[in-house]
């Protein structure tokens, strides 16, 4: 009865609310069409506002005090200089040439039988087979030294991250004050989009592999801890407490009975890691990371799709190989008994000869020209390059309908309107509506940090910029959620659909977002949608899966009581699935439109213009580094006042 | 505070733990007689354990029940301070436990204390000998020896031959006997077991009281054993405390709890329990009516009722009751039918 009264009073709160929200937009609207044009604090591309100026001074005089300033001689210059000796030792292991000789220490043939050694002694021949494969592709697609020194950048990178991260993450794992302090900066090291890491970076670090390496671990080393921390809190707790019951010391506790039941988790954040620090040290190359990144940026400053791809594509390899030799080594089942006796002997003496195979190809390749520099004439690049320019060719001529036409479609159904109503409207009457809607959405506390940091983007005179960047997120967003729900519902329904989809997802997730905009840009060219079309594909596994976990989890219970009153599977689906699944739903908006925020800046690259272009901009030219980072600062702000807004409303009932 | 029991195995008195923002406030206030729902209302903190004293005998089992939520788990941890009391004192084996310091408190746990959980808590990375041996080994004792007692009481609790197994590999009774063993692995003087079949099938249940009945007559170990189930409580409790809302409402034999219920609340409780499971000769001896037999068989006071009627009834007449061979009354197959059909309504 009360439950009943209880319920009926929230949909009645709920309509309220939609209707609310309705005629906020129409008002919106239709102010923003009588005030069109006003005070839209439009600046141009090579115009600095005052703020920006000021930002540049406060660069410039960082960047003058290189060799004076105590923070520089005593921290951010040991440190880099520290980091740089690890990264070129690392690097010429495998990638760059030791000093007087032509090869670096070990040669291509070393590297694979390095690679095959721990790749099976972690998992199983299976896996060793793919990475070996994988490994040799890059080499074919005439890309081995920019793939080593990728994944030299990378290992660096990681084995820093995992040196900070893991004692991190184990101490907030067990104290609660440890994890209450480092909460904010785990929280907002998810919301910074890639891009926004960059140019402060390099800011103190200079360019090069340092402050590249010093970028990826930053942008690593959350998520290390994230996972870690979590590894130990997820345990159950009975084994904890029987450990301390029987008088075991906390240091015990945590070696004999936490880490060992966190292993797996720990395991898969070292694999979450590795696939972070890959994707960073890709775009990295802004800052002068070596490896694939610099000839995918080389390709796309260039519009040569064909290029572009072949770096891509050695990209693809080498993640599906790391992703697939360090989740090789996390077990899906759920079982702590080890193999038999005999097994493990016989799996030791397999160990043992593949070692031997790996000091074997190391010897050829330190004594051989063929095993030390991959032989050119196994190159294919320029075949790639061309087939794909041809065929890139073919799709914008011939098949004009599928992607011109579905790009014009939603830029002149969606993206101009909304453009128009956000960028083309006086700022204060977008600061109030987005508030209003923060208000109804989320609450006081929300709208009032809204039109805080709004307040503050019209501060740094990029405020018609980021309402370009917004425009782009919200489209993007819509149409993400679309296909997500869609696909989402579908695999989430059907067992058989998620086994056959769900690899591609998986696949989908490991890939740098950098990547994706290849294809894209050969398909749409380089227009706003491109950047868009980049953001929908890199965002659509994480908001799927959401999607699909959340239909899954609806009680089965409920589902069944639906069908037995005689629903049909469009009202199960509308009436009792997705109502019931509305937190995740909730929650996938979230994790997609902070996704498509972090793809859609990197979209300056290929004509999306809006924040990213300006922080491109501001890397490139001396007198736009102040615009730049402003725009970084922005992009910041602006993933704040989305994040913040999507989560509160997530949050509330 | 009155003085501790100097002769009691445990001795417990005015034992207060409060979950909350302000735990102290409410120690001996008005506020912690609320319902908990109120208080939660009130004042943000939920009042667990409040205001208990008890001792424990040596050897004694001495049961604790109550419905769920009603503050069992967290007295029994409490006692070894896997949670620390808010306010009170506590005392085994002569030693005040809420003042030892840590290496004396986990000294302690290794060696004289130890405990068996509802869900088994056992390691499940570790064989079943290592988990057995856990607490020697964070002792610091050889492997050698470790594994020797291990061994033991892997015999003792019926597990022979799965010592190199995964606890996964058991099933649920077997994986609780090795939290049976790695109790008593360390030989403690106490045992403290909160809930530790409530997890088990009723059949596998039956079997591991059982065991313990068994185990307590060998070892002879003082147990504070935690349930909510009556008849688990009635079959191995010398003595029974049972609480409402972190309370001790009623603390006495099973007996005495059945026969005589402090309130309302113990006497639903008692309800479902057979009387004349629990009820001995002793409460239903009267003098005998005008005509009736005298001359029936003999039978001790402390005879439960169901153990006494097959004789009451191939006797066809009246029993005598004596205690200690003192006469006290006589009992008719009348009188046992009563009770039983009194119970049934
Ligand atoms: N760590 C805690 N923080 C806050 N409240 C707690 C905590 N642990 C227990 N409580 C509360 O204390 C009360 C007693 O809990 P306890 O677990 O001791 O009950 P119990 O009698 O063992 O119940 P059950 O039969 O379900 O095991 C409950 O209301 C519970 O919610
Ligand atoms: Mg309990």
């Amino acid at each position: 009865m009360s439950t009943a009264v209880v319920n009926k009073a929230t949909k009645i709160i709920q309509i309220r609310r939609l209707y609310l929200f309705l005629f906020v937009v129409i008002a919106w609207v239709s102010l923003a069409t009588i005030f069109r044009g006003r005070a839209t604090l439009a600046l141009p591309v090579s115009e600095n506002s005052p703020f920006n100026d000021r930002v540049g001074a406060v660069a410039a005089a960082i960047r003058a005090g290189r060799f004076e300033n105590p923070a520089f001689i005593y921290f951010f210059n040991p440190l880099r200089e520290i980091i740089d000796s690890a990264v070129q030792l690392v690097r010429t292991l495998i990638a760059i040439p030791v000093s007087g000789s032509i090869i670096p220490v070990v040669g291509w043939f070393g590297v694979i039988g390095i690679v095959a050694f721990i790749v099976y002694a972690s998992s199983n021949f299976k896996f060793t087979f793919l990475a070996v494969a994988l490994l040799l592709g890059t080499g074919v697609l005439g890309m081995w030294t920019s793939t080593m020194d990728t994944i030299a950048m990378t290992l660096t990178a990681v084995i820093f991250s995992l040196g900070i991260g893991l004692p991190l993450g184990i101490w907030a794992g067990l104290s609660d004050r440890v994890l209450t302090f480092l909460r904010p900066f785990l929280d907002l090291a998810q919301i910074v989009p890639t891009l926004v890491y960059l140019a402060p970076l390099a800011l103190f670090f200079l360019i090069g592999a340092a402050s590249a390496t010093i970028a990826t671990m930053i942008y690593s080393i959350p998520i290390v801890i994230r996972i870690t921390a979590l590894g130990i809190r997820g345990l159950n707790n009975s084994p904890v407490e029987a450990s301390i019951s029987m008088g075991s010391t906390k240091r015990q506790t945590l070696a004999k009975v936490q880490l060992p039941m966190a292993k797996q988790t720990i395991i898969l954040g070292v694999n979450q890691t590795v696939m972070a620090a890959l994707s960073f040290v890709v775009i990295a190359a802004l800052i002068g990371a070596p490896g694939l990144g610099g000839p995918i940026i080389n390709a796309l400053t260039v519009r040569n799709v064909g290029d572009g791809f072949v770096a891509g594509l050695a990209v693809v390899l080498v993640a599906i190989m790391l992703d697939r030799s360090t989740s090789a080594a996390v077990k899906t089942k759920k079982s702590f008994v080890p193999p038999s006796a005999d097994e493990i002997k016989r799996r030791r003496l397999n160990v043992a000869a593949m070692g031997g195979f790996a000091v074997l190809s190391i010897y050829l390749s330190r004594n051989f020209l063929w095993a030390a520099v991959w032989p050119e004439n196994i190159n294919t690049s320029k075949i790639v390059s061309n087939a794909t320019n041809t065929f890139v060719d073919y799709a914008t001529t011939t098949l004009y309908f599928l992607t011109i036409g579905f790009r014009e479609l939603i830029t002149i159904a969606i993206l101009n309107p909304l453009e128009t109503l956000l960028a083309q409207s006086p700022w204060f009457l977008t600061v109030a509506a987005i508030a209003i809607i923060a208000l109804i959405i989320g609450g006081r506390g929300v709208a009032i940090l809204s039109v805080i940091l709004l307040l503050a983007i019209v501060y740094t005179g990029l405020w018609r910029d980021t309402m370009l960047t917004l425009t782009q997120v919200i489209v993007a967003t819509l149409l993400t959620m679309i296909i997500g729900i869609t696909v989402g519902v579908w695999i989430g329904r059907s067992q058989k659909a998620d086994t056959a989809i769900r690899p591609f997802l998986d696949a989908g997730q490991t890939l740098p977002a950098f990547v994706y905009l290849i294809p894209m840009l050969g398909l749409f060219g380089p227009t706003r949608f491109t950047a868009i079309a980049t953001g929908i594909v890199y965002s659509i596994p994480v908001v799927t899966k959401l999607v699909a976990d959340g239909i899954k989890n609806v009680p089965k219970s409920m589902v069944e009581a639906a069908i037995a009153n005689g629903s049909t599977s469009w009202q199960v689906i509308t009436k009792v699935q997705l109502p019931a699944s509305k937190r995740s739903l909730l929650l996938a908006a979230n994790q997609g439109l902070i996704f498509v925020l972090a793809v859609v800046v990197i979209g300056g690259f290929v004509g999306a213009g809006g924040l990213g272009y300006l922080v491109l901009l501001g890397s490139s030219k001396p007198e736009m580094q102040g615009k730049g980072l402003s725009a970084g600062l922005a992009i910041l702000l602006l993933g704040i006042v989305i994040d913040r807004i999507a989560q509160t409303g997530a949050r509330r009932k | 505070m009155s003085e501790h029991n100097s002769e009691a195995a445990i001795s417990v008195r005015d034992l207060w733990k409060v979950f909350g923002p302000k735990p102290e406030e409410l120690i001996n206030s008005e506020d912690a007689k609320l319902p908990r729902a109120e208080l939660m209302k009130k004042t943000g903190n939920t009042a667990a354990v409040v205001d208990v004293s008890f001792d424990v005998a040596p050897n004694e089992v001495f049961v604790v029940m109550g419905l769920s939520g009603s503050g069992k788990s967290t007295l029994v941890r409490c006692l070894t301070r896997l949670i620390e009391p808010t306010a009170g004192s506590v005392e085994i084996l002569g030693e005040d436990i809420l003042k030892v310091n840590t290496s004396r408190l986990r000294h302690l746990r290794r060696t004289k204390f130890s405990m068996v959980f509802q869900h088994f808590g056992l390691l499940p990375h570790r064989k079943v000998i290592d988990n057995i041996a856990y607490a020697l080994e964070v002792n610091g004792v050889k492997k050698e020896a470790r594994h020797k007692r291990a061994q033991e009481v892997i015999d003792l609790v019926g597990l022979t031959g799965y010592g190199q197994s995964y606890p996964e590999q058991l099933s649920g009774g077997m994986q609780q006997r090795v939290g049976l063993a790695r109790a008593l692995a360390v030989d403690p003087a106490v045992m403290f077991l909160d809930e530790p079949f409530s997890a088990l099938d009723p059949l596998i249940r039956r079997d591991m009281q059982a065991e313990v009945i068994r185990l307590h007559k060998e070892v002879g170990k003082t147990m504070v054993f935690i349930t909510h189930d009556l008849s688990e409580a009635m079959k191995l409790g010398d003595r029974i405390a049972i609480m409402r809302d972190g309370a001790i409402v009623q603390m006495d034999t099973p007996e005495n709890l059945v026969a005589k219920p402090a309130d309302a609340y113990v006497a639903d409780f008692m309800r479902d329990i057979p009387k004349s499971h629990v009820l001995t000769l002793k409460s239903l001896a009267r003098a005998p009516k005008p005509g009736e037999a005298t001359d029936g068989p003999e039978l001790d006071a402390s005879t439960v009722i169901r153990d006494a009627s097959p004789i009451i009834i191939q006797a066809g007449r009246p029993i005598r009751v004596a205690s200690n061979g003192k006469p006290l009354g006589i009992v008719s197959s009348e009188d046992v039918l009563k009770l039983i059909a009194g119970e049934e309504q």
